[in-house]
């Protein structure tokens, strides 16, 4: 059994030094990776990161972390990136990594995501070129992610998993006002998931959507924005599949969304 | 042919309507020092209501000073709740 701690929307600033870390420092005993879904500051300040630095760093067990929108607000998210990096998290964007603890290979591929909608009610890459560009830069993280999950695939995981800011689904979105879904994430990402495959997609931004969902292609998706889940994290087993000697298609075949 | 007291036009000093300044209340929670997204505001009547999750009592703090000091002439009502920091007591199982 994989444990995965995730969390995000914890948009910690100066004056929250500290609040997270007594329940962080329980990790070793109950998770073997902890992913932050996005939005660990308010602003994006590096003063703001460094806080969030103080609160993961040395915790025993590997962090990995995309960003939020609300860690891009200072236009500077190259540097919010090297203070997070700096106490050894694995901040992705368009990329992925294996960790893990006693053996187990824990893949995961990340990317910020970006709005557009979901399927019947989203935007389209036409028109004025703002437009079109919002539409592009979504499609370009969600084509990054399928990339990652891809890779990922070759490289012998027990476990994959997709780590995103905005949301894949509008499953978890329930509770938000539906006028703002397209600002709330994008089929994109879940076409991605459900193209290249994985056992588990986390992202967070919907404060006020539900933790549970799923994709079209059978991926669980969980939202789990710190005001969503209610807890310093949430902690998901994932059982450990039998280990593949073959490629992609091997791989594929057994992890639910892939085609 | 000119109007010897003409009607205003409509719309014509509603800018301080209750509806835009509920929309610059939450422009204002975003771009101010708390980036506060999180919060829900509705018009209720004549009153207000803010609802959410913040990150700390201070944000809950300044958002409720905020409200109150840019709605001064109508009720403001708060049911806004801080994230809570403690860890979980159980898992979830996906098999």
């Amino acid at each position: 059994m994989i444990r995965v701690a995730a969390v995000g929307d914890i948009h910690l600033g100066p004056e929250s030094e500290g609040v997270l870390r007594p329940s962080f420092e329980t990790l070793p005993a109950t998770a073997d990776i902890l992913l932050l879904a996005g939005d660990l500051t308010r602003h994006g300040t590096v003063a703001e990161a460094r806080v969030v630095a103080r609160e993961i760093e040395g915790l025993g067990v590997p962090v990995v972390a995309v960003l939020g929108n609300h860690d891009h607000h200072d236009d500077r998210p190259e540097e919010v990136t090297a203070v997070l990096r700096e106490v050894g998290a694995h901040v992705l964007e368009g990329e992925s990594t294996v960790l893990g603890r006693d053996g187990a290979r824990i893949g995961v591929a990340g990317t910020k995501g970006f709005g557009g909608g979901f399927v019947g009610r989203c935007a389209g890459e036409f028109g004025e070129p703002i437009m079109k560009e919002f539409v592009r830069y979504s499609r370009r993280c969600a084509d990054a992610l399928c990339r990652s999950l891809e890779e990922l695939a070759e490289q012998d995981c027990d476990v994959r998993i997709a780590l995103t800011h905005f949301s894949p689904v509008s499953d978890t979105l329930a509770g938000e006002p539906p006028e703002i879904y397209p600002f709330l994430g994008s089929y994109l990402l879940a076409e991605a998931i459900d193209t290249a495959g994985a056992d588990l997609a986390v992202h967070g931004h919907a404060h006020l959507g539900t933790e549970h969902g799923m994709t079209s292609g059978g991926v669980r998706v969980r939202n789990v924005a710190q005001p969503v889940i209610g807890r310093a994290f949430h902690v998901y087993h994932l059982p450990v599949r039998e280990r593949r000697a073959a490629g992609a298609d091997r791989a594929r075949a057994a992890a639910p969304g892939a085609f | 042919m000119n109007h010897p007291h003409p009607e205003p036009a409509p719309g014509t000093g509603r800018a301080h309507h209750l509806d835009y300044r509920v929309a610059h209340l939450t422009d204002h929670l975003a771009a101010g020092p708390l980036g506060e997204l999180g919060v829900r505001i509705e018009i209720r009547g004549e009153a207000v209501l803010l609802t959410g999750t913040v990150p700390s009592a201070h944000c809950r703090d300044e958002v409720v000073r905020l409200a109150r000091e840019e709605l001064p002439d109508h009720p403001v009502h708060f049911d806004l709740v801080v994230a809570d920091a403690s860890a979980p007591d159980h898992a979830e199982d996906l098999p």
